[in-house]
């Protein structure tokens, strides 16, 4: 992740995300679709660890990246978790923020044009305790000029209500997307929780309702403890773990759910590079979320994108698509085959 | 408040933008009582940090720890090529034991310079008061104060230094060169005795304020049970104080929201969030990292600081 590779990135991706149909001008096809979403590459930034995208702005050029998915936004204000909200474990972090955002009202009209002026593909993040909520959130931003798609957020695991928990059940999910879809013809994507007991269920649900894409997964719950002081190193008890340590997991969630549906998938959990991208894609995301690498490089999804671009073209691929699901098949008995498979 | 100690930060607003790049090692010594001073040279272009701001240290993959370490500056000497910044810290956790190994040249990525620093321009008398290793960015206040540049006098101030014992002043020596140049004083404390006043620097605060040449201002910082107790007697004697808070911290520059600090009611209550976009508008929280770590005591709910 050099200073070279990041400046590499700028200057190979011209296009902003509204010249995504015209193809790049040299190298790697690295468009991706997504339901209506169309991005000029498969680089995302996950909720919550991008701000607005406005705060990296002045470190990378966000017009570059796949798109921006903003810090979750729900209907009022909301001043997150008391201290700790965060505790360093060995390859990751815990947080426990709790959803702190700055309410609908302000996101439309303060964080959303600043967004838009950026020249970002914009994926919203919604949040809500109820269905009702989220009805209500993509009422009120549906029509919202510049944002692409919404990822609807179905797998906080630091909240009292409306959290994690109370969403993996997959007929909720599905009378839940099936409500949500006729309020937008933005991209509507559903992210899961991978503290399930099958993310298949829940992933082939929100299919069903309707949902144009995936996200798999969120962060995991995770507890550390302080000995000397007899507490927990969070202010609540768990947290969502994320980093490098969850890479592995995440990427069997993400495994699991591509098999699921035939909608796109799009992987999360401990992308740090190029080649942990490059993993999820190889078995089937269609698109990934740079995290965590976000904080300790604001600059990491450039990277990544550099390094994913230079990894392909060393291999004379000149499709991200040629790449795309290679390995998807692994651990397939040919016989059982997949349920849904995807091209 | 918020609408006094100036423009929230964030780099839109503060106009100071952060960035990250490579420093090297310039020198590493031992600094007494299990402490370091560490000289990292910070290529240009690279904002010039101010007192009471801090940098996010980040060692060279593949590292024991995946998260940069904040550290506060102690003090800062800019050059053609960029700065030179200097830190003073105490290798207690994994990440700065692995600092303190590295050795002239070795690289590690910094971030900064983050947060606000102390409103070392108000008038009254500079009372500077450290607790323990939270000497750092006194030093450099010190330092700011009496070399101001562009063509300021330079400014005598108090100094109040506590720690546990005499060898735990760490960082003495440097403080009493640059406090003496201005004709400030030096007053120590410790809790054995062992130098200066026995006692804390509360004792000292009480001993000293009824013989300051006029109104004190105070900038501090030190263990946050210090920093309450600074905090209280300042307010109940309607003095003017700055202190640098610590927090755990993921990003360090607003993004990841990890560092709350309870915002005081009567901040809560004049809280005008259009008046604070970088903030995003949070009547209850305060990030340590962009909105301090430097903070005004009416501002904080002292109560609910641990």
């Amino acid at each position: 992740m050099s200073r070279r590779a990041h400046g590499t990135a700028k200057a190979a991706t011209n296009g902003r995300a509204t010249n995504v149909r015209e193809p790049a001008a040299a190298g790697v096809d690295l468009r991706v679709r997504i339901g209506p979403l169309r991005l000029a590459n498969p680089i995302l930034v996950a909720s919550g660890t991008f701000g607005y995208g406005d705060e990296y702005a002045h470190v990378l050029d966000v017009s570059a990246l796949g798109g921006v998915i903003t810090k979750t936004v729900t209907l009022e204000p909301c001043a997150g978790n008391p201290a700790a909200r965060i505790a360093e474990t060995p390859a990751g972090m815990l947080n426990s923020i709790g959803l702190e955002n700055v309410g609908l009202a302000k996101f439309r009209s303060e964080k959303l044009p600043k967004l838009r002026s950026l020249g970002a593909t914009i994926i919203a993040s919604v949040g809500g305790e109820t269905p009702d909520e989220l009805a209500r959130l993509l009422e009120g931003l549906g029509g919202e000029r510049g944002v692409g798609g919404f990822e609807i957020n179905f797998s906080c695991p630091n909240v009292a209500k409306g959290g994690a928990r109370y969403w993996a059940e997959p007929r909720r999910l599905e009378r839940t997307m099936a409500r949500l879809r006729p309020l937008t013809r933005a991209g509507l994507i559903a992210k899961l929780s991978p503290d399930v007991t099958s993310i298949a269920d829940l992933a082939a649900a929100c299919e069903q309702g309707g949902a144009d894409a995936l996200t798999a997964v969120n962060t995991f719950v995770g507890m550390a403890v302080d000995l000397d002081h007899g507490t927990s190193r969070l202010g609540r008890a768990t947290g969502g773990l994320s980093g490098p340590a969850i890479k592995p997991l995440a990427l069997a969630r993400c495994h699991e759910a591509v098999r699921a549906v035939a909608i796109p998938v799009i992987g999360s959990g401990g992308i740090m590079n190029g080649r942990d991208a490059l993993e999820f894609l190889a078995i089937g995301a269609a698109a990934v979320q740079v995290g965590t690498a976000s904080f300790i490089r604001p600059g990491a999804a450039a990277d990544v994108l550099a390094e994913l671009r230079a990894f392909l073209e060393q291999r004379g691929i000149a499709r991200l698509d040629e790449w795309r699901g290679s390995l998807a098949d692994l651990g397939v008995p040919e016989a059982q085959g997949p349920r849904g498979r995807r091209r | 408040m918020i609408t006094d100690a100036g423009v929230p930060a964030g780099s839109e607003l503060s106009g100071v933008e952060w960035r990250q790049t490579i420093a090297r090692v310039h020198r590493q010594v031992d600094a007494g009582a299990d402490h370091r001073w560490l000289d990292l040279d910070v290529p240009a272009p690279f904002s010039i940090p101010v007192p009471g701001q801090f940098l996010q240290l980040l060692l060279a993959p593949p590292a024991a720890v995946l998260l940069a370490r904040p550290m506060s500056v102690a003090t800062v000497a800019p050059h053609a090529h960029g700065c030179t910044v200097g830190f003073l810290y105490a290798p207690v956790g994994v990440g700065t034991r692995l600092l303190a190994e590295l050795s002239p040249g070795d690289p590690v990525e910094v971030l900064g310079p983050l947060g606000r620093g102390y409103p070392l321009e108000r008038e009254g008398v500079p009372v500077l008061i450290a607790g323990g290793r939270g000497v750092a960015p006194l030093l450099f206040a010190a330092q700011a104060l009496a070399h101001p540049g562009d063509g300021r006098a330079p400014r005598r101030c108090e100094f109040l230094f506590g720690a546990r014992d005499a060898a735990h002043l760490v960082g003495l020596d440097l403080a009493r060169r640059e406090i003496e140049a201005v004709g400030g004083r030096l007053h120590l404390s410790t809790d054995d005795g062992s130098a200066g006043t026995r006692g804390t620097v509360l004792d000292l605060l009480e001993r000293v304020a009824p013989e300051l040449p006029g109104a004190p201002v105070i900038h501090a910082c030190g263990p946050h049970g210090m920093l309450k107790a600074v905090a209280r007697w300042a307010l109940a004697r309607r003095v003017p104080a700055y202190l640098a808070m610590e927090s755990v911290m993921a990003c360090g520059t607003g993004v990841c929201r990890g560092c709350p600090l309870p915002r005081s009611a009567a901040q809560r209550a004049a809280f005008d969030p259009a008046r604070t976009p970088s903030l995003w508008g949070n009547r209850e929280y305060a990030m340590c990292c962009t909105e301090g770590p430097v903070f005004e005591a009416a501002d904080l709910d002292w109560e609910r600081i641990e």
